[in-house]
């Protein structure tokens, strides 16, 4: 009886906390788009109020005053700012960012041709940056205050610091211009409409290779020192040397208790910086002629393209919350504590 | 420690797979041609091609009824035939019969007609179109809101025979039809007022010397050449690439290697290294851009607040304007930021317009002593010994806006105020957000400043120097004068080009006596290209000008 008792109870406590994380995932939800619709009014309210004219790049001698009259009128809104507010917002709501000003289509499919490139680009690259982070430090970590530790600690730095557009150039130089194994720039060769799939993979790959190590450069240094310092910290916590006692292998310490424990702050870190990354990653974008978001945002800002630069903010601030709310649940379903301390 | 070794060893036999499928050498073929652009462009439709870019790309894809080319001997435009194959002028010029080609087909096969003429013409002027042309049909007949009446002014006799009727009075040009035809099958499907958002519904149906073979948006746009279109000649180029290089050093290290052949801009530093490369030449189009110090004629504050034409307390003076200009030592500027590619200019008429240019003038020397002699005589002096010039109690300063980003315009900036603080003229720099720049510049709110302009072709210089400031929107330094009025009136229905010539340096004398802006230099464009391209002329009128002629070694 108080078995079955004890089961009952079990099971209340199961729903109950599905409850409690539902509710939590729901608040979460309604902070994020409090946190998205605050963004677009602040972006909103930037815009209307900083200077600059979009219509003046169509402006040109062979114009005349009254086209441009015109040209003018049709890129701003009519009626009063909180009228235009209302508008924006019941559009945003509806999914309508309007025209792009510059493409002259609806900005949603401006978006798209630059989303999923940057998406796979800043996956990729957020990819090598994890994995090279975490084999470096692991192969550092081995033997604390060792050689190898000590090349690649010292080295990590100097690596943080350089500059990608810096990085970039100097791997063009390299790699394309002396030694000429991997293309300059593009995405893609001209004649790959002849190509088989795997040409056609292969020269996608061959484009993509020096940028993404440009991109990757500061991030492997990021994550390698970021997970060092967790590796060591935990290391020299007492229950290690309590587990060496009890006779626990090096290997099984490691990747049982060691790594578990150092990788928390680093998802925090990747989840800020993987948010980032897809916001576009602009210097890469432009030295390598890549079209990706950063390129399409910044361009939209230079020109004015008020439809564009809300249409790529909205997606970027999605993306951001998207990927710190992955972060938190890797978090949660890594250590149990993390989630009751969601939950309380 | 297997498996550990596997994914260190990982990226390593990544690497070594893309280098054993890597192709060395770079993107030559024969026939294709890849020119460098720094910004993708934002629209094929002929009707919204604002952009260079753009309106080199439409050309090459639409015909025009007529083309031009730049005639070297009289620095002026040859007309040749295009979709017209032959032309009648009536006696008083006031109409035109044109007689088109019959062999032309749109590239969905459809006949191309004079329909198409005619429907272009009432597309580009309609209101509601919005075109790139629209408000330009003044030799037309056309209603208030500048639309062209069709009844009044085509006639045609045949699908392959137009007549153009044109207003009374005014001279019709070449010009006038001079820009590309767009095919009614594939337009008039569109709602009007939806064609300047209907990019992706109007597909690209051409007619012209080349044909859109793919358009990698931000990537490159692939022209190919059509191989049944009049203009084409075999061996000719097959393939315009146009590759979007933004980074200005990226498209260098590819011209160098061979993965583009053509790239305009050229930085006056880079001038050397390119011409050194066996494989690159370069060449020069002069006399198209010029560089100016802006002074504002009017009192911006006033202006603002009322749109009255008040002179500026400092540069409504046309004797301190001139003392600006000889203060000024525009050699240097020539001399060190673009190692003297270009020349010293004294008005917006260049040499290139051999027929238009005033020989008898010749730029004012770098002269402060005269400088500070002028401005002494126009009530400036440095009666305080404080080392700045004053008139009744206010010091000769002010700010000179530039737009940020731009070396050239920053050192130019620097010249000027060192020139003009050696005279006792106080000058602070400002740099602007280029956006807020030219919107200041526009609403003339700017003292002073440091721009350019693109001197159009065929000249047009009514916008620039205009007195109604309503309709010379170029004029940002509010120039007022009444002699200048009546030339660019006269220019503007002279029908005879040796009138308008002479109308055009009487226009530069007056400018040069009362220097509404001090003319800075003409800059040399600079365009690299690869030795293998035949044929390439570089014109006034833009380096793709029938580039369909070009071919590759």
């Amino acid at each position: 009886m108080e078995y079955f008792n004890a089961v009952g109870i079990g099971q209340l406590n199961n729903i109950s906390m599905r409850k409690e994380i539902f509710k939590t995932f729901a608040k979460r939800g309604w902070t994020s788009l409090l946190v998205l619709f605050l963004l677009m009014t602040f972006l909103f309210l930037l815009l209307r109020i900083s200077p600059g004219d979009p219509s003046l790049k169509y402006i040109s001698p062979k114009l005349s005053p009254r086209l441009t009259e015109l040209v003018k009128k049709s890129f701003s809104l009519e009626g009063s700012m909180p009228a235009q507010y209302k508008t924006f917002i019941l559009n945003l709501a509806k999914g309508d960012f309007g025209i792009s000003y510059t493409y002259r289509i609806p900005v949603i499919r401006v978006i798209e041709r630059a989303l999923p490139f940057t998406i796979m680009f800043s996956l990729l690259s957020f990819f090598i940056q994890i994995v090279s982070g975490f084999l470096l430090s692991m192969f550092a970590v081995k033997k604390i205050n060792g050689t190898a530790d000590k090349i690649i600690s010292k080295t990590s730095l100097p690596v943080y610091a350089v500059p990608s557009f810096a990085a970039g150039v100097f791997l063009i130089y390299i790699f394309s211009e002396k030694l000429n194994i991997f293309p300059s720039s593009g995405l893609t060769s001209f004649d790959t409409e002849s190509y088989s799939f795997i040409q056609k993979l292969i020269d996608y790959a061959q484009h993509l290779v020096l940028p993404v190590i440009t991109l990757s450069f500061n991030g492997v240094a990021v994550f390698y020192k970021y997970l060092h310092d967790n590796l060591e910290d935990v290391y020299n916590k007492p229950f290690v040397e309590n587990l060496r006692a009890n006779g626990f292998t090096e290997k099984e310490i490691l990747r049982k208790h060691i790594i578990p424990n150092a990788v928390n702050p680093l998802i925090s870190v990747a989840g800020v910086e993987l948010g980032l990354l897809f916001g576009g990653a602009l210097i890469t974008e432009v030295i390598f002629s890549l079209p990706g978001m950063g390129r399409l945002t910044v361009d939209a800002i230079l020109s004015r393209d008020y439809p564009l630069v809300i249409g790529c903010t909205f997606v970027a601030g999605i993306l951001v919350i998207l990927t710190n709310l992955c972060a938190d649940i890797i978090k949660a379903m890594l250590d149990k504590r993390i989630a009751k301390g969601i939950l309380n | 420690m297997k498996i550990n070794r596997l994914i260190l060893s990982l990226p390593l036999i990544i690497i070594l797979v893309f280098l054993s499928g890597c192709q060395k050498g770079s993107s030559e073929k024969s026939g294709r041609i890849i020119a460098a652009i720094t910004s993708d462009v934002e629209s094929l439709n002929p009707l919204f091609a604002f952009s260079d870019n753009e309106g080199n790309i439409s050309e090459l894809l639409y015909a025009s009824l007529v083309q031009h080319e730049w005639n070297y001997k009289k620095g002026d435009m040859d007309t040749f035939p295009m979709l017209a194959k032959s032309w009648e002028w009536n006696g008083d010029s006031s109409s035109i019969t044109l007689y088109l080609r019959d062999d032309v087909k749109w590239s969905d096969g459809q006949q191309f007609t004079a329909n198409d003429v005619v429907f272009s013409f009432d597309v580009y002027s309609d209101p509601i179109v919005q075109s790139k042309l629209y408000g330009s049909f003044r030799n037309f007949f056309t209603d208030t809101a500048m639309h062209i009446d069709l009844k009044k002014t085509f006639v045609a006799k045949s699908s392959f025979v137009l007549t153009i009727n044109f207003k009374k009075n005014p001279s019709p040009t070449f010009y006038d039809i001079d820009f590309p035809i767009i095919p009614e099958h594939v337009y008039k499907n569109i709602n009007r007022k939806d064609l300047i958002t209907a990019e992706k519904e109007i597909k690209p149906v051409t007619d012209g010397a080349f044909s859109l073979s793919q358009w990698n948006k931000n990537q490159s746009l692939i022209l190919k050449a059509d191989k049944k279109s009049f203009l084409y000649k075999g061996g000719n180029v097959s393939e315009l690439v146009f590759k979007i290089v933004p980074d200005y050093n990226s498209g260098i290290t590819q011209l160098k290697k061979g993965e583009i052949d053509l790239m305009e801009d050229i930085k006056a530093d880079d001038y050397p290294v390119i011409s050194n490369d066996g494989s690159l030449g370069i060449a020069a189009v002069k006399g198209r851009e010029y560089d100016y110090a802006g002074w504002n004629n009017l009192d911006p504050d006033i202006y603002k607040k009322t749109k009255h034409v008040v002179p500026n307390k400092l540069f409504g003076n046309a004797d301190v304007r001139k003392a600006l200009t000889l203060a000024i030592n525009r050699d240097e500027i020539l001399k060190q930021f673009l190692n003297n590619h270009g020349e010293v200019a004294f008005g917006p008429v260049s040499s290139i317009f051999k027929d238009a240019f005033n020989y008898e003038l010749h730029p004012l020397p770098y002269l402060p002593d005269s400088a500070k002699k002028l401005l002494a005589l126009a009530g400036w002096k440095d009666t305080d010994r404080n080392g700045t010039l004053k008139k009744n109690g206010q010091e000769f300063s002010f700010t000179l806006s530039i737009p940020g980003g731009n070396p050239r315009r920053e050192f130019t900036a620097t010249v000027i105020q060192n020139n003009l603080q050696a005279l006792g003229i106080k000058i602070k720099i400002e740099k602007l957000e280029p956006d807020v720049f030219f919107q200041k510049m526009f609403n003339r709110e700017l003292e002073a400043w440091v721009a350019g302009w693109t001197v159009p072709i065929p000249l047009d210089l009514k916008s620039f120097w205009y007195s109604n400031l309503t309709d010379a929107q170029f004029n940002v330094a509010g120039y007022q004068n009444k002699a200048m009025d009546e030339l660019l009136k006269k220019i503007e229905v002279s029908p005879n080009s040796n009138v308008k010539n002479n109308l055009y340096k009487k226009l530069q004398e007056i400018i040069y006596s009362e220097n509404p802006v001090t003319f800075l230099f003409w800059d040399d464009k600079l365009i690299a290209y690869n030795k293998r391209i035949q044929n390439l002329s570089v014109s006034p009128l833009g380096v793709f000008q029938r580039c369909w002629n070009w071919s590759t070694k």
